[in-house]
């Protein structure tokens, strides 16, 4: 089999994002910057019951508008919604497709929400097929239980990626993949290594989720892993704060344009960053809880540093994981200051969750994206919401505004639920140059 | 030789399916051609469509021990910790850290990852909600404010389709990359492929890759007869005759590291992975290219990456679910891949357990590892008729002895996904 020897560069030529506060990924840059939450109570249904009935939703999204050939997709879940837009606005900002020609050497990689069957579909399943407490198979057989096909293609496991290769014509490498919170990062980090190793040229590769509905959110609120803010849901997301009380359930899809380095130079293109490496760990500590000190996260940071070939010192700013939750900020801050000891001080931190919640599968894919337009523009976006300061969180936040700095390195961290860590690094061009 | 151009062997295996919980006995039930797909009893079939499946019969506390565990797992988690720790158990991983010295066990552990292929999850999880909707009559602010009464509150902890990854990991403090791979019938190879790579990478030095799906299911079940993917019976792969495929479950795994690692410890070789590729035929989730161009184009660029040419395969061992459709472009892109070559003898195991969907990739690999060392080839047992539009395909149709040193294996999900693996004797 084929080796992977000298290290073939990749360009992030493309963004796309849908999320609660844009549904561009110009619009998300923006709300980021500004510091605007996402936060409002759910307007999806009613979720007035719920311990939590806040959340930071996707607002005024229109698939006729937002997703190209939206007659063909009609049957597709909100995410998978979301991803066909968020993939087209990525394309579009790349100004490049896949053609006839080249199909096979363009691949996909996504991290896709878990198979969420929704509540109306349960109902169904309650008033059909439950009979004294017990399922009632026979009841699936009647006339009125059955379903348009459509609908059940929406409900396999890879649906996104079989809209996706379908809608943009990629016909090589193609994967989906499900770390809890880390599969955003995780399918852009697999996306990294299929292209190094030949498999394609160019990969169109991203996260999407959605479960603000009465079935995803039960989940969470079982939990207790939601903020109960429920009076101030702008603020329920502060990230490291002393305060914090678990996270904001965001939702959305955010996509990246990868293309081998020469090919996208030869043709011109816009370069935001060069992605430069990919660390995946697993905490091996427990199922819920985050390692105390760090562990499982600080070998994924460092692998990630080692895979790009950069020094910790080139690190100039980390987007953060940080969900808000009292265990899991802590234990990151344990990681960064495990990883970059005595430079920790002069590493910029700030968590996009704290503006647009916890976008779950599609949380890694967005901020990996927000970490390429910081370092285009050289701004780091805030981390909105911090007053009170933590001393198991001593790391130095982007507070108030936006700062304004040259970044060289920027890493973004995504560590999911069962502790899969997941650590990405993009390079600045000029840095990467030199 | 680096890293990087090394050979990537398998050292230990394991599966839980339909036709029992080891690599060895379920071969010999593939050779012998008797099938595990039989009328199942989870449920009254009387007025079923399909009353035939293939269900993991192996008691619990046989796969797992730890009681414990089985309450905040899935039952696909279950087939997939068992299968990874059946082929961990074969490597002699554990015992062989275990003899390091202490200082050096982190760096071995950090050094070991585990690549999962999971189902993604499943619709009777979901029915732990039934009891709620059914008392809160259909109201969502009563099920909200009842939720914590009549839930569990590891629901999703139990459900997440990532368990397997993390659980074999915690226990056995393997820390190293990882991935779990929801890509339907290609997550297994996809996780083999991702592994190899890995490997040559050098983000491990020794990758678990595991696949594990619990598809039998009434809900699931209906829905794959609705499209026309399922048959009352048992499936018939490449016949003429073939009218659908039948859910299986379980779970397989292989561990996997270089030749100079299993020669370095004397392990025992089970054999080599030579090559591996992976296309989407962009489809759709449920469209087949008609000409089976993402089945031809895998097998070209898997025997590519594996430096062989198409007369170097000496077996093919078929996705063959069944299905009309699959089958035939199936056949029709293993030919076009072929060109001018001989098609070697072609074999499918679905007859013999079901269709185990996430899982189904990995069963087939860990058996024909097995059918290589023993030099064994079973037959489709139950293959009548060839069908007219692919009458010369070779089908093997009786089990018997063969010098086989190598094997191509196709495996093609929802989505218009296709790989091809292509695996070796470990003299190869």
């Amino acid at each position: 089999m084929s080796a992977t020897r000298d290290k073939r560069r990749i360009a992030v030529t493309g963004l796309g994002m849908v999320t609660p506060v844009g549904n561009s990924a110009a619009e998300t840059w923006a709300a980021l910057q500004a510091g605007k939450s996402g936060g409002a109570e759910i307007a999806g249904f009613d979720a007035s019951g719920f311990s939590t009935h806040i959340a930071a939703e996707v607002k005024e999204f229109d698939p006729e508008k937002q997703v190209p050939d939206a007659g063909r997709y009609r049957f597709a879940s909100r995410a998978q919604s979301f991803a066909l837009a968020a993939a087209a606005e990525a394309l579009r900002d790349a100004g490049i497709q896949p053609t006839r020609e080249d199909s096979d050497r363009w691949g996909l990689s996504v991290g896709a929400g878990m198979i969420s069957v929704g509540y109306e579909d349960l109902c169904r399943v309650e008033s059909h097929a439950w009979n004294d407490r017990a399922l009632a198979p026979d009841g699936m057989l009647s006339d009125s239980f059955q379903v348009n096909p459509k609908r059940i293609a929406s409900w396999q496991s890879n649906a996104g990626l079989g809209f996706l290769t379908r809608q943009f014509g990629i016909a090589g490498y193609a994967t989906s993949v499900h770390t809890a919170c880390a599969s955003g990062g995780q399918a852009i980090g697999t996306a990294l290594k299929a292209m190094r190793r030949g498999n394609c040229d160019r990969m169109l590769a991203g996260g999407f989720d959605s479960m603000i509905n009465p079935v995803g959110i039960s989940g969470f609120c079982l939990l207790g892993a939601l903020s109960t803010d429920n009076e101030t849901p702008t603020r329920a997301s502060r990230p490291f704060d002393a305060t914090r009380n678990g996270f904001l359930l965001g939702e959305g899809a955010g996509f990246l344009v990868l293309e081998d380095w020469d090919l996208a130079v030869d043709r011109g293109a816009k370069i935001y960053a060069e992605f430069g490496g990919d660390g995946n760990s697993l905490s091996c500590y427990r199922i819920t809880d985050s390692p105390p000190d760090g562990d499982g996260p600080i070998q994924a940071i460092e692998q990630a540093l080692r895979d790009a070939g950069v020094d910790r010192s080139a690190v100039d700013y980390v987007n953060a994981h940080g969900t808000s939750t009292q265990m899991n900020d802590a234990s990151e801050c344990a990681a960064l200051h495990g990883v970059f000891r005595d430079r920790i001080d002069e590493v910029r931190v700030s968590s996009s969750k704290s503006c647009m919640g916890h976008l779950i599968a599609a949380a890694g894919a967005v901020e990996a994206g927000v970490c390429c337009l910081a370092i285009r523009d050289s701004i780091a976006p805030v981390n909105a919401n911090y007053g009170t300061p933590d001393p198991n969180c001593e790391v130095n936040l982007v507070i108030g505004d936006p700062a304004e700095l040259p970044i060289r390195a920027a890493l973004s961290n995504s560590l999911g639920f069962g502790g899969s860590n997941s650590s990405l690094v993009f390079l600045n061009p000029e840095f990467s140059a030199s | 030789m680096s890293v990087a151009e090394s050979t990537i062997v398998v050292t230990g295996s394991g599966l839980v399916c339909g036709a029992g919980e080891t690599v060895a006995g379920v071969c010999d039930q593939l050779l012998s051609g008797d099938s595990s797909v039989r009328p199942y009893e989870s449920w009254p079939s009387e007025n079923w469509p399909v009353k035939f499946g293939a269900e993991v019969t192996t008691d619990n506390r046989t796969l797992v021990p730890e009681r414990k565990l089985h309450k905040t797992i899935s039952k696909s988690d279950l087939f997939g910790i068992y299968a990874a720790e059946r082929a961990i158990d074969g490597s002699g991983w554990k015992s062989w850290r275990d003899g390091l010295d202490e200082s050096e066990q982190p760096a071995f552990n950090d050094q070991t990852g585990i690549i999962a292929g999971s189902g993604g999850g499943s619709f009777h999880s979901n029915y732990d909600y039934l009891p709620l909707i059914e008392s809160a009559e259909g109201e969502l602010q009563r099920f909200g404010a009842e939720l914590s009464e009549q839930v569990t509150p590891m629901w999703l902890l139990k459900n997440l389709p990532n368990n397997v990854l993390c659980h074999v990991g915690i226990r056995a403090q393997f820390k190293g990359t990882n991935a779990c791979i929801t890509n339907h019938c290609a997550s297994g190879p996809l996780a083999v492929g991702e592994g190899v790579a890995a490997i040559r990478n050098g983000e491990a030095s020794r990758i678990v890759a595991v696949a594990h799906d619990a598809p039998f299911e009434p809900e699931n079940l209906l829905y794959y007869y609705q499209l026309g993917l399922a048959t009352d019976g048992i499936p018939r792969p490449f016949d003429r005759s073939r009218s659908g495929t039948a859910l299986g479950e379980g779970a397989a795994a292989v561990a996997l590291e270089t030749e100079q690692s299993a020669a370095s410890r004397g392990a025992e070789v089970l054999g080599k992975i030579l090559g591996f590729a992976c296309v989407g035929e962009a489809t759709g989730v449920f469209e087949l290219d008609e000409e089976g161009s993402g089945v031809n184009r895998a097998i070209t660029m898997a025997l590519a990456d594996a430096d062989l040419s198409p007369d170097g395969i000496d077996l093919i061992v078929a996705h063959g679910n069944g299905t009309p459709a699959s089958d035939k472009t199936e056949a029709l892109g293993i030919r076009e891949a072929f060109g001018s070559s001989e098609i070697p003898p072609v074999t499918a195991f679905k007859w013999a357990f079901g269709h185990m969907i996430a899982a189904s990739g990995m069963a087939d690999l860990a058996l024909t590892l097995e059918l290589l060392k023993r030099g064994e080839v079973p037959a489709v047992p139950n293959f009548e008729a060839p069908d007219p539009e692919f009458a010369d395909f070779p089908i093997a149709t009786r089990s018997g002895s063969h010098q086989i040193k190598t094997a191509l294996l196709i495996c093609r999900g929802f989505g218009g996904v296709n790989t091809a693996l292509i695996v070796g004797l470990p003299t190869q």
